[in-house]
């Protein structure tokens, strides 16, 4: 099960304004192309549009910076 | 960073079935779900990756939980008439203890939103060597498998379905599914059963 990862692996959870799949293929290359972001995906079922990144690091700038470039809204969702 | 938190996830999922089987799935938005769970939206986020990973999720716990409690107590290899009143009884005090668990899997039997092939094998295999034990000892008859398992089973759940109901036929007083009421179901069931 999930519950036995160990990994040092962040989870950060962005609302954006990625509607569309075809808006998810636009990013995918720039979120695909970066070290440390092992894995991500959006969902496109609910309002938010969550960005959900697996990543080696923390740090969420660098993603909002990635996907702002791109065209899109992207702040952290946080607690 | 946040840390996984079991009870957490487990209220979760628990919220999650609750909103499914009474505003169904479209009725479940993760908003929704937060403000029942009482967590934050992104706290769902760290545990399941989308709504539809969600569901999924849901659907193999379930199942899981479903195919352990048939499963206790249950010999394989035990006469058809002993086994299958274990698997009624177990089938049974698992409806009533989790009734909002049988209504989303109900809910989700003819669902796109799950991928069923991840179902699970242990109890495929069980029922499947019981059936075939029990035919082999001449105890029941061959039979395609759905009209095995319309006779075997569907009676206990429709009845099973008017005691949690507490409803039944038109002009009737509510139906308790008791001892008796369930030997008597069960010993005609078998009775069809029989070559």
């Amino acid at each position: 099960m999930k519950d036995n990862y160990t990994t040092a692996e962040f989870v950060l959870i962005f609302r954006t304004n990625i509607n569309r799949k075809k808006h998810v293929r636009s990013v995918s290359h720039l979120l695909d192309s970066r070290k440390e972001i092992i894995r991500w995906n959006v969902d496109l079922s609910d309002i938010d549009n969550v960005l959900r990144i697996e990543a080696t690091h923390p740090d969420c700038t660098p993603v909002i910076q990635l996907v702002t470039q791109a065209g899109y809204a992207c702040e952290e969702l946080t607690d | 960073m946040r840390t996984r938190d079991i009870n957490k996830e487990a209220l979760i999922r628990e919220k999650a079935i609750e909103i499914i089987v009474n505003d169904g799935f479209d009725g479940l938005s993760m908003h929704k779900l937060a403000k029942s769970a009482g967590v934050s939206v992104a706290t769902i986020y760290i545990y399941f990756k989308d709504r539809e990973d969600l569901i999924q999720q849901l659907y193999s716990e379930e199942t899981k939980k479903m195919s352990d409690a048939t499963l206790r107590n249950f010999d394989p290899e035990s006469h058809f008439d002993e086994g299958l009143k274990v698997q009624w009884m177990n089938r049974m005090t698992y409806c009533l203890e989790n009734p909002y668990s049988i209504t989303f899997m109900e809910q989700l039997k003819h669902s796109p939103l799950v991928d069923r092939s991840t179902i699970d094998m242990r109890f495929l295999h069980a029922m499947s060597r019981f059936v075939h034990k029990a035919i082999e000892r001449n105890e029941i008859v061959p039979l395609p498998v759905e009209i095995y398992w319309s006779i075997a089973f569907a009676p206990l759940y429709q009845l099973v379905k008017f005691h949690i109901s507490k409803s039944s036929m038109p002009g009737r007083p509510p139906f308790i599914f008791d001892e008796p009421k369930i030997n008597q179901t069960l010993e005609l069931v078998l009775k069809a059963l029989k070559p």
